[in-house]
């Protein structure tokens, strides 16, 4: 079972600490949770939304109805008052009923429950401020949930412990919003209540960046990505790191590539426009086989789009991007756990096949929060295809680029011995020489082509969830669309025998297994965040075979739990 | 400021690390292009430094002077147009102990790039900035670049370049650089002479290397630029630590002052503004490994 929370409020409410205070509580306790923050790109002001599904089992995915909802502000109740359900529960701090009329004649039409409190009043009186409504609402939820106050305290006092005078206000605020209303829902507590982690994806990645290696981060700011660089700068002094932000994605790619070019761990995450000026570097990474992992937390597009949501748009861009022909890897992370193990991942494999590798993630992966058991570290050993040791005296120029059957040749870092090479861009011989002969720069150019094969053997499968066999319906999907799957899977396990294929290696692709999955099951369908159904293109490209019908969106929004349960009731 | 002079003996002594750096390639620049006495200066003032060619990494734009990262032998990077800086900057953030040097014309300086060049000011890094400003698009057949001088033909400018050109050193200075200097190719001692001194500069150096093209640039000769030279040294009361003096200095267009025109060596470098590693021996690159996280996951 999972309880679902929405709170409303615009850019500047205070809205994204609410969440946080809240969803940091529940983790607390034990619960697993999954959050989603809907904003529009405003510092203040337009509709917004946090919203936190928790519940004792792991939660992947958040549902587009709430059951409680918290209301901050008019602007965002106007956009999401559809979201409560029949019989829900609607909090509210508003003294006076301006605009607000007609909202509650529907709530009260619909069976809502609407439990208010004089919150602005409440505040003053002990000296607060505006903000402080805040405080009284998340006391009015927390009691409204049924659960003891002193988990949230706890958190407040945690969260303002730098500030005492305010604390204290604070605490007054939250203690007269629990007291002034009922506890209405009783919720099943946590049933394993070890250790969890409450992370957003950019986090994640920042930490699995960290975990593998990963010494220098470049960075130009651009939302969903921007947190990337605020987590690796926290990370900066315990760990040594240098971080740079440059003057530009141009410069943040160059500087990657020189990085790893020299012998480091060097990372870069942007979003979809950022990672095209990036894409002359990809094509230099390309031919001087150098590794780069670039990461792309994808907002829709095109030109500046919706910059503060999701879509799972740029797939195309991850594969197709760059001028020529030359071997790449792109991967997909599903959500907080995958950014972690999958970052990791990337940089052995960038390494290994002196290839970039391109890691998309989603808005809705990159700044949502999830709580769920702690990482595993050491799981992903680092291996970096580095010539070492003594081998290093043995080594003549043309292994570097030596023209090999699975397009793999030695690489080994700059200055760590007295054979050298030139890392070109221009087309070259073994030694990195410039050449314009026709034999051999054709034998260049295949020799990094043929790396593909090569690659696309070594990848790991894609994974099968849900029924082996017999399903009503089956679907076929990467990236955050998994979060969803799973959780519907477990939701209709007794009602409907549904299976998902998962590509978390999206290229280059391996069909083997949706070719498989094509034959056992009958009535397979896409589930992809976009319109043109780019990964279903793809499958449908390789394995010869049509899907029975695709579940697409690209309003920027997640697949929410009702959007897939709605689709399988009518294709079933 | 005393200037090291190149010393015919002492590069003779060292004929062997000298070769070292000698390629057996075909040269491929035309005949009496500035790139020949450019790398061969270079060569010598990196075996008189004595610096081995695995000590060394040099990256290279795109253009005539970037056809020269296989014409000297060591580690080098040929990368793209008008980004060898962010490239350099990378590599020496990730090996500090290797000598980075990096070459670019004046089209990938100046109109592709030049919001590196002044971000790479701003942030001193520690690297050897050869700009081979010969005054034009030389390797694409000779179109103007934004320093070829106004009225001078140019393949895309029959009629003469339209616009005003851009003073390279008055744009370098006016961003509190930390090392300027400018030499000419037709001048190998000199170029020797300042390259020594710029290797052991430990930010940002930016050298102004005019350079002849035979084939494209028929102004800027040999015969021309040995006469417009001036070095500051011959200048009576000249202070290379006075930044007002090199500013209006390089607003002369004639003679054309040569020389070291700025120092300044109390400027932090890139990688001694970065405080928290203050007591890091190691480079990035000698750090890759797994690190442990359960301090920071227990607090999550």
């Amino acid at each position: 079972m999972r309880t679902r929370i929405n709170i409303l409020g615009e850019s500047g409410s205070g809205l994204s600490s609410v969440g946080s205070i809240v969803a940091s509580a529940l983790k607390t306790m034990g619960y697993f949770l999954q959050t989603n923050r809907e904003n529009e790109s405003l510092i203040k002001g337009g509709f917004g939304k946090v919203s936190i599904n928790f519940g004792s089992k792991i939660i992947r995915s958040v549902s587009r109805e709430a059951d409680i909802m918290v209301v901050i502000d008019k602007p965002s109740l106007q956009e999401y008052a559809s979201s409560l359900k029949d019989g829900g529960i609607c909090l509210h701090g508003y003294e006076r009923p301006a605009g607000f009329k007609a909202f509650m004649q529907e709530f009260e039409a619909r069976g809502i429950k609407v439990c208010k409190l004089k919150a602005r009043t409440i505040s003053f009186s002990h000296g607060g401020n505006e903000q402080m409504v805040n405080m009284v609402l998340i006391g009015m939820l927390w009691k409204t949930l049924g659960f003891e106050y002193h988990w949230i305290e706890d958190q407040i006092k945690k969260r303002f412990a730098s500030k005492p005078k305010l604390l204290a206000i604070d605490l007054l605020c939250l203690k007269d919003g629990y007291d002034g209303v009922e506890s209405q829902l009783e919720i099943e507590l946590p049933e394993d209540t070890s250790k969890k982690i409450m992370v957003e994806g950019n986090q994640a990645l920042a930490l699995g960046a960290v975990h593998a290696g990963v010494r220098c981060y470049f960075a130009y700011p651009m939302s969903p990505a921007s947190s990337v660089l605020l987590h690796m700068s926290r990370l900066a002094k315990k760990f040594n790191l240098v971080i740079k932000q440059g003057e530009d994605e141009i410069t943040v790619a160059n500087m990657t590539l020189g990085a790893m070019h020299a012998g480091t761990r060097a990372f870069a995450a942007t979003s979809g426009g950022g990672y095209d000026l990036m894409t002359e570097t990809v094509s230099l990474a390309g031919i001087i086989e150098c590794p780069l992992v670039l990461a792309i937390a994808q907002r829709p597009g095109p030109g500046t789009g919706l910059p503060t949501w999701t879509c799972q748009g740029d797939l195309n861009l991850a594969i197709h991007s760059s001028h020529g022909e030359f071997a790449r890897i792109v991967i997909g992370a599903s959500d907080v756990t995958d950014c972690f193990d999958l970052i990791q991942d990337a940089f052995n494999l960038a390494e290994i096949y002196q290839v970039p590798v391109i890691f998309l993630t989603e808005k809705v992966i990159a700044e949502s929060h999830q709580a769920v058991l702690p990482f595993e570290q050491n799981k992903i050993k680092i291996e970096r295809g580095l010539v070492e040791g003594k081998d290093l005296e043995n080594l003549a120029s043309t292994d570097r680029f030596k023209i090999t059957e699975d397009g793999v040749s030695k690489r080994w870092i700059p200055g760590s011995s007295k054979t050298y090479y030139f890392a070109n861009g221009d087309e070259h011989l073994e030694d990195g020489r410039l050449t314009e002969q026709a034999e051999p720069a054709g034998a260049m150019y295949a020799k990094r082509v043929r790396k593909l094969e090569t690659i696309r053997k070594a990848l790991p499968e894609p994974k099968t969830y849900g029924v082996e066999k017999d399903a009503d319906i089956s679907f076929i999907g990467w990236g955050s669309s998994r979060n969803v799957m799973l959780d519907v899977i477990e939701i209709l396990k007794d009602q409907v025998k549904i299976n998902y294929l998962h590509y978390e290696y999206l290229f280059p692709l391996k069909p083997k297994a949706a070719e498989a999955f094509f034959e056992t099951n009958k009535n397979v369908h896409l589930l992809e965040g976009n319109y043109l159904g780019q990964f279903g293109t793809m499958i449908e490209n390789a394995t010869k075979q049509d899907f029975s019908d695709k579940l697409l969106k690209w309003d920027g929004r997640p697949f929410f739990l009702e959007d897939v349960l709605e689709y399988i009731k009518s294709n079933t | 400021m005393t200037l090291p002079t190149t010393n015919g003996s002492e590069l003779s002594q060292k004929a062997d690390q000298y070769m070292a750096y000698e390629t057996e390639e075909v040269i491929t620049w035309c005949g009496g292009c500035g790139n020949f006495a450019i790398q061969n200066a270079l060569r010598r003032a990196l075996v008189l430094e004595g610096f081995a060619p695995d000590e060394v990494l040099m990256c290279f734009d795109i253009g005539c002077s970037g056809n020269g990262s296989d014409k000297i032998e060591g580690y080098t990077i040929h990368g793209l147009h008008g980004r060898v800086l962010p490239l350099a900057a990378g590599a020496v953030i990730a090996n500090p102990k290797m000598k980075v040097i990096a070459s670019a014309g004046d089209g990938a300086t100046l109109n592709e790039g030049v919001n590196h060049l002044i971000h790479a000011i701003r942030s001193d890094y520690p690297i050897l900035f050869l700009h081979h400003d010969n005054q034009n698009f030389a390797l694409t057949t000779g179109q103007a670049s934004c320093t070829t001088p106004q009225g001078c033909k140019a393949n895309s400018a029959p009629d003469g370049a339209p616009e005003e050109s851009i003073n390279p050193l008055s744009l370098v200075l006016s961003q509190d650089p930390s090392f300027v200097a400018r030499t000419i190719s037709s001048d190998t001692d000199h170029m020797t002479e300042i390259f020594r001194k710029a290797l052991h500069h430990k930010g940002f150096a930016f050298i102004e290397i005019l350079q002849t093209c035979p084939t494209y640039n028929k102004h800027m000769t040999d015969p021309w630029l040995l006469e417009q030279a001036k070095e500051v040294r011959e200048l009576p009361d000249y202070d290379a630590q006075d930044i007002w003096a090199a500013r209006k200095i390089v607003e002369i267009a004639e003679p054309i002052h040569t020389g070291i025109l700025y120092h300044n060596r109390d400027r932090k470098n890139f990688l001694e503004v970065m405080k928290h590693r203050d007591e890091v021996q190691t480079t990035p690159v000698e750090e890759v490994r797994p690190y442990d996280l359960s301090d920071v996951l227990e607090a999550l």
